[in-house]
């Protein structure tokens, strides 16, 4: 594992070509830092450029102006050591599951028996013990979320980030989500950047709640969460006084980018984009 | 569980009596088919036994049958039935293969690599708008009367049919697909074999059973150019003797031999692609 990751976004600029040939800007001077081992969670209005920050991190996209590092080191590409996990599933839906989860340690060289003794145990872990042959469409929603969850930590990744990864569950199997993730993290404690437009989650899960303006996004605020770990059920962490306070406070600094994005999307119904 | 025990005898008499109306329904449709075979053979039959349809120009379904008995008891003019149809099918299955390796091949390449699809598109399309059929004749008089002409000819045209699938297939890969594979770890090749191929397998697939096709018409029109052995040969020669039933029976065993290809590709497609949900066209069954 590498030392230290520290996640560090200073004076970053994202723009994107369109079709027509003009720019469209999607993050403006972002400055932002995850510290090792922090859960950091993201929320913003819908098109705020929240998925950008991630893609930028990741390595799948370069910034266009500013600079994005992890430890010492500027990204450059895709590095090892960081894990993705998607809004939608990204599975393979032509493996196994099994196969699916082994994908990360064959694609780095281990021998395909210990790959696949790895991603047994990372199913066991997550709680899928006995369907590690089933293909992806034959699982629920919050399983194949599972699935990706060991795919994505079966690296052992020093940075985890996670794109609205609950976004689709409903209520009761995201909370259980939740959950294990937080569960899951505090065994190996990566550096978490997890993008939400659900507030309540963010506060739930996070060190660190940061405010994104609507696009072109920029950090507006960052709110530290004092909330006491181990956190518990996230169900139950709701209802603390605490929460709430650091709810409304947060909820004051976004309820306006939200409005103000509303408002834009409903003037142009093209301007929507995530 | 009271309610349990009282709902299952009823539940029981309702699948029995499902079933029993699914065995009907089936039973009512073999019936028609076989219907609308008896009309159809037994109208052609009795048609030209009458002479409204005349016999000579369209053939009659017993002079069909007597064509078959014929050539598998003593053979075509140009040596056994069987061989006829072994020449015919090496030539299809070799262009068959040919042509979807290169198929494959190419527009996989193309499909990811961008430049090279760029500058050979228009091309592509080019050479897809000529009748390339044509291209028969140069086969014919550079590669002779031999199986390599008509190989090349099955080849050429199964080759586009496969190229466009696999092209388009390998455009439409989940984007989202590979940047996950990309962060796992994948290099370049691994994205290829593990996402690419693949996804874009149900695309190549689909145009196989179109490809086969193609494949039997270039070897049936490559000997109707020029062939000393194969069905096309014995299509052409019914023809200038003026005998309808003989080009009707060589076309009734082409067909025995391209269901039997679908068949075969079906099997193929049910395998590879098993890992694919039943889809409701499927459950169906047509």
């Amino acid at each position: 594992m590498a030392t230290e990751p520290r996640i560090e976004l200073s004076g970053v600029t994202k723009r994107f070509a369109t079709p027509t040939g003009t720019s469209f800007t999607a993050l403006r001077d972002v400055n932002l830092t995850v510290e090792p081992g922090q859960f950091c969670a993201v929320v913003g209005p819908t098109g705020c450029g929240k998925s950008t920050t991630l893609t930028l991190v990741a390595g799948l996209e370069r910034a266009s102006a500013g600079s994005v590092r992890i430890g010492d080191q500027p990204v450059t590409g895709i590095a090892s050591g960081t894990s993705f996990m998607f809004q939608t599933d990204a599975l393979l839906p032509w493996k196994t599951v099994i196969a699916n989860v082994a994908m990360g340690p064959l694609f780095h060289g281990v021998p395909k028996r210990t790959a696949l003794a790895d991603a047994r145990e990372w199913l066991r872990v997550v709680g899928l013990a006995g369907f590690e042959n089933h293909h992806p469409h034959q699982l629920s929603g919050g399983m194949r979320k599972r699935v990706s969850l060991a795919t994505a930590l079966i690296n052992e990744p020093t940075i985890l980030l996670m794109d609205e990864p609950f976004g689709a569950l409903d209520v009761q199997t995201k909370a259980i989500m939740s959950n294990e993730l937080l569960g899951l993290w505090d065994q190996s404690k990566p550096s978490v950047i997890f993008v939400t437009h659900d507030l309540e989650e963010a506060i739930a899960l996070a060190d660190k709640v940061v405010v994104m303006t609507a696009g072109p996004g920029t950090v507006k605020a960052v709110y530290d969460i004092d909330l006491p770990r181990p956190r518990g059920a996230v169900q139950e962490i709701r209802f603390d006084k605490r929460f709430l306070e650091l709810y409304q406070q947060v909820w004051e600094s976004l309820r306006d980018e939200v409005t103000r994005a509303y408002a834009r999307t409903a003037q142009t119904p093209e301007g929507a984009h995530s | 569980m009271t309610a349990a025990t009282v709902a299952a005898p009823e539940s029981i008499d309702l699948g029995a009596e499902l079933k029993q109306r699914a065995r009907r329904r089936r039973l009512l449709v073999w019936a028609a088919r076989l219907a609308t075979i008896v009309i159809v053979i037994g109208g052609w039959q009795w048609f030209t036994t009458l002479k409204i349809v005349d016999p000579f120009f369209f053939g009659q379904p017993s002079g069909i049958a007597l064509k078959l008995k014929d050539w598998y008891q003593h053979g075509t003019q140009f040596g056994t039935i069987w061989s006829q149809v072994w020449v015919t099918m090496k030539e299809a299955i070799l262009g068959f293969f040919v042509g979807v390796a290169a198929g494959v091949v190419v527009g996989v390449l193309l499909g990811s690599v961008r430049f090279l699809s760029d500058v050979l598109s228009p091309y592509i399309k080019a050479v897809n708008a000529l009748p390339r059929i044509v291209l028969g004749s140069i086969f014919l008089v550079s590669l002779g009367l031999g199986i390599a002409s008509k190989v090349l000819l099955a080849a050429v045209l199964v080759f586009f049919a496969v190229f466009f699938n696999a092209y388009q297939g390998v455009r439409e890969v989940d984007r989202g697909l590979i940047a996950n594979v990309r962060i796992l770890g994948a290099s370049r090749l691994q994205v290829i074999r593990n996402v690419v191929l693949p996804s874009a397998a149900t695309w190549i697939i689909a145009s196989l059973h179109v490809a086969f096709g193609f494949a039997i018409i270039g070897a049936i029109v490559g000997e109707f150019l020029g062939a000393q052995q194969g069905l096309g040969l014995v299509i052409v020669s019914a023809q200038n003797n003026f005998d309808p039933d003989g080009v009707f029976a060589a076309m009734l065993i082409i067909a025995v031999i391209a269901l039997t290809a679908e068949w075969l590709i079906g099997l193929l497609e049910r395998r590879l692609l098993s890992w694919r949900p039943p889809t409701h066209t499927e459950v169906a069954g047509i």
